[in-house]
């Protein structure tokens, strides 16, 4: 490219131009005087000539007219006869025709010459900028973390970028030339032909592959082929781009794999939760009727022979009666706390004020007769399921009538404690006889009681019903007491997203 | 005795002899149990109201109720149900499930088949012979069966 520019100055300078060819005249005449002078004939004209030549070659049409002026005229001047004079005779007119012939021949070749040496030299100008451009094209194409590789339709790789020899640890120079399905070991998805019918179909086709790394790792990549054709529409080379899916692929199997797994889990569950069902339903038929049955046969052996027997007899049929009441109200309560594990919960946004109110009125029977000062705070709004809401309360205000039943003057109080944004936190607060901080973990648990059954009765299911009805909400239950001084019952759920409106 | 001229006819399907014998003790407390008819199962109940094998002789009204148990052997209480609901010489018959169990499922169906009542057998004797009672003083004294049944 320097060079050409060099030249071009060279021709297009008219100062050196018309200097090329002055010089160039005057070393011709002067050879060709210094020649006459010696005695040599005939040199003149081949030196005019050359002079003509050089200038026509290198100067271009401007000097070149002026030299073959020059030259015609001098020529005249010295060599033709009558010599020292610009006189011209009919034998001149030849070599006037010859100069100028020779001078337009020379241009014409020159001008040849120089049109083939443009275009030569724009070729060449192309071919660097092309070659400019591939270069950076394929360090563009070494850039990309994508593996990358070109292969004729004999599958012999002639493209090899850096991405393809980090993803399956070839060098180019051992991977070009190879036929790439035998140096990759690839495994295809589909029937070989299948996919190769495919990609000369539409021109491209993308699937998993698994192969083997130099290293004799298997790999699975994500493959795109993509076909490329000459100008006759000729496959000719199939560009692959594929990247290293065998992480993403190894998760995926891992989360098929949970899932199946979850699946069976949650099969099996439900099938025990079946099972459960039908022990429960078991529970409440026949194990409900030979206790019907003992409870019938003796109350009606209570009446047809108490009368008959002494006091002693009569108080152990009173027990076989009471216990099998007993029984009796544990065996429903335990279908009842079952009932609340299996059941669905069909949550609902409501006022739990209004349900507190509810839960009063159901307890009132246990409080007959009794001094209690009932406070009852500010409630939230609960979104929840409104009936398994209204047992929690319910056992717990109960629980709070009982305990406090030695107490001359009760105290109860309902209220909504501070929590935190995402929970609120309600409470049942009694001044009873409360419990052992001690024994606090023991009083949720089913058939779990603190009291003797004779100072309080009860089954022991209560709290654990309501421990589980506010872990299906989502929600803790904790308790605070101290013995003789009162016990405060707390349950938190999540706060509901909306709020009732409000009159 | 007046009340004894108007019973109607009880038919106590049940399985349970003991349930059976407490049963017809508490009907009889009330002098109720004259004229009550006794299927083991579901089988027996239902050979009884289409008159069927050994009640092929039987008289042809239907019982003023019927004290139904769900969990019998061969034909089971629901089924019976469903049967004696499906037949029209037999659907206004005054059906009543008297039975162990509290599953709302039971329930629900028994209510969706049509029942007239749904009594769950207490375990306190005294509250059962009450149930029992009050069932066969509603069902075969004061009740005004459909037509077809029979009334003494």
């Amino acid at each position: 490219m320097a060079l050409s520019k060099l030249q071009l100055r060279i021709v297009q300078s008219p100062v050196l131009r018309y200097g090329l060819a002055g010089a160039s005249f005057g070393v011709a005449l002067g050879l060709a005087l210094l020649a006459q002078r010696y005695g040599f004939r005939n040199v003149e004209v081949p030196l005019f000539l050359f002079a003509v030549a050089v200038t026509t070659w290198y100067a271009g049409p401007g000097p070149a007219a002026l030299v073959v002026v020059l030259s015609i005229a001098f020529f005249d001047y010295f060599f033709t006869e009558p010599r020292y004079t610009f006189f011209v005779t009919s034998s001149d007119i030849p070599y006037f025709i010859v100069f100028i012939s020779f001078a337009l021949l020379v241009a014409r070749f020159s001008a040849v010459r120089r049109r083939v040496e443009a275009q030569l030299l724009q070729a060449r100008d192309k071919l660097e900028i092309e070659v400019a451009e591939r270069t950076q094209q394929a360090s563009l194409l070494n850039l990309t973390h994508d593996s990358i590789f070109v292969r004729n339709m004999d599958f012999l790789i002639t493209y090899w970028n850096l991405g393809a020899r980090e993803l399956y640890g070839w060098a180019a120079e051992d991977a070009i030339g190879k036929h790439s399905h035998e140096l990759l070991q690839t495994v295809f998805p589909a029937p070989v032909e299948d996919i190769h019918a495919e990609l000369l179909r539409t021109g491209r086709w993308a699937g998993e592959l698994k192969r083997t790394t130099a290293q004799g790792t298997t790999v699975v990549v994500a493959a795109r082929y993509a076909l490329r054709r000459d100008e006759q529409a000729r496959p000719v080379a199939i560009l692959e781009t594929s990247n290293d899916i065998t992480q993403r692929k190894r998760r995926e199997e891992e989360i098929q794999r949970l899932n199946q797994e979850l699946s069976k889990r949650s099969m099996e569950l439900e099938a025990t939760n079946k099972e459960l069902e039908a022990f429960a339903y078991s529970i409440s038929h026949d194990l409900r009727a030979p206790l019907r049955h003992m409870a019938g046969y003796t109350e009606l052996l209570q009446k047809k022979a108490s009368s008959a027997l002494d006091e002693k007899c009569n108080h152990y049929i009173l027990m076989m009666l009471d216990s099998a009441k007993r029984m009796g109200n544990l065996i429903d309560d335990l279908l009842a706390f079952s009932r609340i594990g299996r059941a669905e919960t069909q949550k609902t946004l409501f006022s739990l004020t209004q349900l507190v109110r509810e839960a009063l009125s159901e307890v009132r029977q246990d409080a007959d007769g009794r001094n209690i000062a009932w406070k009852v705070g500010s409630l939230p709004d609960f979104y929840g399921d409104r009936s398994m809401l209204r047992l929690v309360l319910v056992n717990l205000i109960s629980n709070a009538i009982k305990f406090t039943r030695t107490r001359t003057q009760a105290e109860i109080e309902i209220g909504c404690a501070d929590g935190n944004s995402d929970d609120l936190v309600v409470f049942v607060r009694d001044n009873g006889v409360g419990f052992d901080m001690k024994y606090v973990n023991k009083l949720f648990g089913v058939f779990q009681r603190l009291h003797d059954s004779d100072a309080f009765e009860g089954t022991g299911i209560g709290l654990a019903t309501v421990q589980r009805i506010i872990h299906r909400h989502g929600g803790k239950v904790w308790a605070e007491g101290v013995v003789n001084g009162g016990a405060t019952f707390y349950f938190s759920a999540p706060n509901p997203r909306g709020h009732l409106w409000k009159p | 005795m007046e009340t004894m001229n108007k019973l109607g006819r009880i038919l106590l399907v049940e399985d349970d002899p003991k349930d059976v014998e407490l049963t017809l003790t508490a009907l009889e407390e009330y002098n109720l149990a004259n004229e009550v008819i006794v299927a083991r199962d579901g089988e027996e109940a239902l050979e009884y109201l289409y008159s069927r094998g050994k009640f092929k002789t039987r008289s042809s009204d239907n019982p003023a109720v019927v004290l139904l148990d769900l969990k019998l052997p061969k034909v089971d209480g629901l089924e019976v149900l469903k049967q004696i609901k499906s037949e029209e010489k037999l659907r206004m018959m005054p059906v009543v499930v008297l039975t162990s169990s509290k599953e709302e499922k039971d329930m629900v169906a028994s209510y969706k088949l049509g029942v007239s009542a749904y009594v769950v057998k207490p375990v306190d004797f005294h509250e059962f012979v009450n149930a029992i009672k009050e069932l066969g003083v509603f069902w075969a004294v004061i009740n005004e069966p459909p037509p077809g049944s029979v009334r003494k």
